[in-house]
């Protein structure tokens, strides 16, 4: 059980991160809230509704509204509920739910929650005792806790029944100068096809403003930036398991919470499967690790590629002693990380240029994360052409880059114990470039000599040809000394680039820091649970492994009589079509599986009618009523 | 669509070896039925070719041709017309028989330009040329089949065509042609099953319409087995695989570690995969408990954890044993518990938020995705029981389609982790077979213990009670009749299309069983019952005992139907009128 011990993953601050993102929207939301508490002077004539588009992420929906709830209810002393369709069939059982969370109400009556309609009963001192639907409820208990407004949250008001939201709309328009009720209402489309489900009148009881969301996929990208491509993350994930990690957002999820459960998972992975990884422990001594922790790291096919290229003696060594093995690794496991950590610095330093240039199209964090760690970015053409554009950029987009490096620096040093270090002279190259820019008396800004706007074309004719040649226009003396600026801070970055861009995969331990694997991870997050159904069917052989079905392996047909009686029924059930004869279905099976010299059947029948009711019970096949004895078939393979 | 009847040969032939059978080609088996199924064919035309006056006529005209063209009488063994028409049909295929139609065509022309260039000397000189034309055709059809042949015997064309009988106009004799129509059109519905195609395509030929043609057999109802008959056969059987079941549960096993720890860090997990999964689940319910005792509040003491199993395929279970068993796990002994499903829930939640755990507690579901549970607050209450951070759940999913169960926003509340744990176990707990099959198949009647069932609850019951059931039954009977005799003017009227002809007692869903309206208006009439709560009252009675069943139509309307097959009716029927059963 090592993976215990080591096991040092804290999950990352994701409740921050998720908390900075939305934070701008969210106090949007409680000012909107508490500008619209009621005063005395001024009696309220519509419900002050903030529709809140969040995107179609539904399942961030859940903890989002559960953030604002916190929010709000801390910083404007308002009572908060949030209610869903699914617990708001109708309209009683809605105010049902909704009066039951406001006023906190245990429900000690519940047994006759349905005969409670219509049933007078004279307990209360007050006269008749309020139906528990009833909103005085509410009113009672607002007079008991002063509260500034009442915020009802409708997370999903795109699965309310439309006649349910014009009543309640009404309903709370009625008791608008009793309640000081403040609608939330969650929309995954748009505002303008939920007004489009209103009616005029409704609309003109409600005051409503929009709010917009940060979206997961913007929410996922900073994510991305706080854990992955952050340059102290220790282990990191690789650049394959990234890319599918993104893409299933993409293409099927689209939900924050399922980006950290695939992450966390990614770093269970590594810890559980991976004996080697006991040498990321903090702080190491020798006496810590077992000799078997020892032989995983020999077994890394680092040590083999050494062999190959010859440095027998080196090797040796390390085979030899353990000591010598753990001092190597302790020096190695710095020197990877750092170098592990300069290439995230070097994809957050080209997005951060690449942004601040406003360079076209946007390339986010994530792909140019995940080329670098793959070490192709280096050659690639987007870093080519963002060098290429740097310089020509003219003298007020060059100041947003270098502002933008230094404040990544500092910025992330106050985070960090360590400093980032740019091998870029960031401060003197800025400095240089402040005096250039104030001397500059043109209203322009300064361009470098790359710049196109410093070439023209010049047209000549001559012997009837026309000649076409580029003219480099005469610099002046600043145009001349913002080019040095520039092709300083050039060559630096370049340097920096190739220093920084080194492709992880050969270096020794890489498979210490780095988890690549999609083998667990796929299976684990889209199972195919159908395609494994219909493998254990029709191939058996896979699974069993046994000799009498294997050996029908090489023939086309794998039917065999030996196979279970399941897969031979369903390998008959794919040859027919969509009805199914029972009795041929028998006589088939019985062929198959009979044996001929047996006058009693009854063991083949028996057979055969538990793997059809397997058949039934995996709904392959249901009863069809066109024909006696014919059943309908539901499934086919593969599709 | 496999033919019924090549099942058949299989059967037939199946003495020899299964396994090899099976291993024989499609094409092959095509082959074979093509041979089987000819003779027939043949035999009908013969008939057709002897039977009319017509051919008979023709036949001796022919022959008093042969009579006059001595020469031509060694050619006759080839030309006799039943040879020819025989000939035909396996040929059938109109491809084959357009392209020897051409190729015949190609030839006589060819040998015009031979007879102009080689002057009139030639031999066949004397013929018709008509005769000569149209008895090369068929000569040429009969080896229609065989390309080669067919240029071999155009190469040599000194070889004198058989001059035979063939005053035949050139198209087919009209019970031939006729019958190779239907031929065709047979072909046609059925064509060589196709192989490797990709899945879509065999969806649409496996749909395609007229394709699900099947052979009109029946189970006779004494094969299937009863219960008894079942669990005697199935205590003698023993299972050639066990020991690669074995196996295979042993290596998941070895998962155990892993998946303990995944529920530590808060994930959920859920197996699927072919077999049932009660061995799984069971084993490592009590590998956790193990586990769990080992740890803090356990170790040393006598306390023990608790771990609710639940087995959602148990018939009729609700969401609120669900909850109750999680309660009576997670909450003290304390007072009374919320009655509604949803405060039940909220209380546990509440409670466990409060008063949290020691570890989470443990929730092992087998068959999450069973008839019970999918219904629609049964999915979403689990996954808010799931999300919390004290509950642990571990489920087995046994249909090929459950994801579907969970959207977006269930999926990220389960936080599952989805295992492959095929195992290849029989789910002797999960389905009563002998029922399923049973139903599958239309006999939910057996249930009761057939018709003599039926007789014992008669004879208990009142004199208008049987009256009342007779009338159903009738009534059950009248309307399948009249569903036979419009189906049968319908197949009357289109009478090229074969593709509908239903078996005896086949009436579609919609019209089975009697109207409750018209059901109760006849009671009425009868003096069965006075009033409706009579009548319920009595319906009440059969279907306790499950004599009847109800079902609603596409329309909406309630229709009773006695869940027996049609010829079991009709003894019924029989005995009820005769009262000397009951």
């Amino acid at each position: 059980m090592e993976h215990e011990r080591c096991y040092i993953y804290t999950p990352p601050e994701q409740e921050t991160t998720l908390e900075e993102a939305d934070s701008a929207t969210q106090g949007k939301i409680v000012n909107f809230v508490t500008a619209n508490a009621p005063s005395e002077d001024e009696p309220r004539i519509s419900i002050p509704t903030g529709l809140i588009v969040a995107g179609p992420s539904i399942a961030s929906h859940g903890p989002y509204f559960e953030r604002l709830g916190r929010r709000i209810r801390d910083d404007t002393g308002s009572s908060y509920v949030v209610l869903t369709s699914g617990e708001s069939p109708n309209l009683k059982t809605f105010l049902k739910n909704l009066i039951k969370k406001i006023t906190s109400r245990t429900e000690e009556d519940d047994d006759d929650d349905d005969d409670g309609i219509g049933r007078v009963t004279s307990s209360s001192r007050r006269g008749p005792k309020l139906l528990d639907f009833d909103l005085g409820h509410v009113l009672e208990w607002s007079s008991r806790n002063r509260v500034q407004s009442i915020v009802v949250a409708i997370q999903d008001s795109d699965a309310f029944d439309t006649g349910l939201l014009v009543e309640m709309v009404d309903l709370f328009y009625s008791w608008l100068d009793r309640l000081p009720f403040v609608l939330l209402l969650g929309i995954a489309t748009s505002a303008e096809s939920f007004e489009d489900r209103l009616s005029g009148k409704s609309l003109r009881y409600l005051d409503g403003q929009q709010f917009d969301v940060t979206q997961s996929d913007e929410i996922i990208e900073k994510l991305f930036r706080a854990t992955v491509a952050h340059p102290g993350t220790e282990p990191q994930i690789g650049p394959a398991i990234c890319r599918r990690i993104h893409e299933r957002q993409k293409d099927h999820v689209q939900n924050v919470q399922d980006f950290v459960h695939g992450l966390k998972y990614a770093y269970m992975s590594h810890f559980y499967a991976n004996p080697a990884t006991i040498f990321l422990k903090p702080e190491p001594t020798f006496t810590d690790f077992s000799p078997e922790a020892f032989e995983a790291v020999r077994n890394l096919p680092y040590i083999e590629e050494k062999l190959e290229v010859g440095e027998t003696q080196d090797v040796r060594k390390l085979l030899d002693s353990d000591k010598l093995l753990f001092e190597v690794i302790k020096e190695l496991l710095v020197t990877v990380k750092g170098s592990l950590s300069s290439l995230s610095i070097a994809a957050i330093v080209l997005t951060r240029i690449r942004e601040s240039l406003g360079n076209t199209p946007r390339v986010r964090l994530s792909t140019v994360w995940a080329r670098a760690a793959s070490g192709d970015l280096l050659e690639s053409p987007l870093l080519r052409e963002t060098m290429l554009s740097i310089k020509k950029a003219p003298s007020d987009r060059l100041m947003r880059v270098i502002d933008s490096l230094i404040d990544f620096t500092k910025q992330d040093a106050n985070i960090d114990s360590e400093d980032i270090d740019l091998p870029v002279e960031l401060e003197r190259l800025h400095d240089e470039l402040k005096t250039l820019i104030e001397e500059n008396a043109s209203s322009g800004p300064l361009r470098s000599q790359d710049d196109v706007r410093n070439e023209s074309v010049r047209t000549t004719v001559v012997a009837q040809k026309v000649l076409l040649s580029k003219h480099k226009a005469a610099l002046s003396e600043q145009d001349k000394a913002y080019s040095e600026v520039v092709a300083k801070l050039y060559q630096q970055l370049d340097s920096y680039f190739r220093f920084a861009l080194v492709d992880p995969r050969t270096f020794f331990l890489y498979e210490i820091l780095v988890y690549d694997l999609k083998s667990p991870h796929t299976e684990v997050f889209q199972p195919k649970p159908r395609l494994a159904i219909e493998r254990a069917l029709t191939t058996p052989h896979d699974y069993l492994g046994c000799q009498c079905c294997g050996a029908m392996q090489d023939s086309e047909n794998t039917l065999a009589s030996t196979q279970p009686e399941t897969a031979i029924l369903y390998q008959l059930y794919l040859e027919s079509g969509a009805l199914i004869n029972a009795s041929d279905l028998w006589s088939a099976f019985n062929a198959i599986v009979g044996k001929e010299d047996e006058e009693d059947q009854s063991q083949t029948m028996a057979l055969f009618q538990r793997a059809l009711a397997e058949l039934k019970f995996l709904g392959h096949v249901k009863p069809s009523r066109k024909k006696a004895d014919h059943v309908a078939k539901m499934m086919w393979k593969g599709l | 669509m496999v033919s019924a009847k090549r099942k058949r040969d299989e059967q037939d032939v199946e003495n020899t070896s299964p396994r090899k059978l099976r291993t024989q080609t499609v094409e092959d088996d095509r082959v074979s039925e093509l041979e089987a199924q000819t003779p027939s064919r043949r035999g009908r035309g013969l008939v057709q070719e002897n039977g009319t006056p017509r051919s008979i006529l023709k036949q001796s005209g022919l022959r008093t041709e042969f009579g006059a063209t001595p020469r031509s009488n060694r050619r006759l063994l080839f030309a006799t017309p039943t040879k020819a028409a025989s000939d035909e049909t396996p040929s059938g295929t109109p491809t084959i028989v357009r392209n020897a139609d051409r190729s015949a065509r190609r030839k006589s022309n060819r040998k015009l330009i031979d007879r102009t260039i080689n002057g009139p000397d030639s031999e066949d000189e004397a013929l018709d040329e008509e005769d000569m034309l149209a008895q090369q055709i068929l000569s040429e059809e009969e080896h229609g089949q065989d390309e080669e042949q067919d240029t071999e015997a155009g190469a040599q064309e000194a070889v004198p065509v058989p001059e035979t009988p063939s005053k035949r106009p050139r198209g087919r004799p009209k019970g031939t042609g006729k019958n190779q129509l239907a031929a065709k059109a047979r072909k046609e519905r059925e064509p060589t099953p196709p192989n490797e195609l990709p899945a879509h395509e065999v969806y649409f030929w496996q749909n395609r319409p007229g394709g699900t043609k099947t052979s009109n057999n029946t189970l006779p109802s004494h094969t299937l087995l009863n219960h008894d008959e079942y669990f005697d056969t199935m205590q003698s059987y023993a299972d050639r695989h066990k020991p690669e079941k074995d196996f295979l549960l042993e290596l998941h096993s070895r998962a155990y570690d892993q998946w303990i720890f995944e529920l530590e860090e808060g994930f959920n997990i859920c197996l699927y995969g072919y077999g049932s999964k009660r061995a799984i689940t069971d084993e490592f319910t009590a590998r956790i408990y193990q586990h769990l005792l080992d740890q803090a509040p356990y170790r040393g003491t006598k306390k023990t954890p608790k771990i609710a199993v639940i087995n959602g395929y148990t018939p009729g279970v609700i969401l609120k044993d669900i909850l109750t068993t999680v309660a009576s796990a997670a909450i003290p002994k304390s007072g009374k518990l919320p009655n509604q499903p949803a405060s039940l829930l909220n209380y546990i939640l509440d409670h466990l938020s409060r008063n949290p755990p020691p570890h989470p507690l443990l929730i092992v579901i087998n068959s999450i995705d069973s008839a019970n549970l999918r219904k629609h607050p049964t999915p979403a209450m689990l996954a808010l029981l799931a999300a919390h951070p004290s509950i642990n759940l571990v489920c087995t999913a046994d249909t090929p389609n459950f994801p579907l169960l969970w959207d977006v926003g269930l999926r990220a509340q389960y936080k599952f982790l989805f295992h492959d744990a095929t195992t290849f176990a029989t789910y002797n707990v999960e389905i009563d077979t002998v029922e399923t099959v049973n139903e599958l198949l239309g006999r939910s009647g057996r249930r009761i213990g057939g018709r003599d069932g039926v007789g014992f609850v008669l004879k208990s019951l009142p004199e208008h009670a049987r009256a009342l059931f007779r009338i159903i039954v009738t009534e059950q009977l009248a309307l399948a009749y009249m569903e036979d005799e419009e189906q049968a003017e319908d197949e009357e009227l289109a009478a090229t299309s074969k593709s509908k002809r239903n078996g005896p007692r086949a009436a579609p869903e919609a019209t089975q069983g009697v109207e409750y309206r018209t059901l109760y208006h006849k009671a009425r009439d009868e003096f069965v019952c006075t009033s409706e709560v009579a009548f319920r009252t009595l319906l009440k009675e059969f279907h306790d005992h499950q004599m009847i069943e109800s079902r609603k139509d596409s329309m909406g309307t309630e229709r009773l139907v006695v869940p027996f097959r049609q010829e079991e009716l009709e003894t019924l029927v029989e005995e009820l009128a005769g009262g000397d059963a009951f």
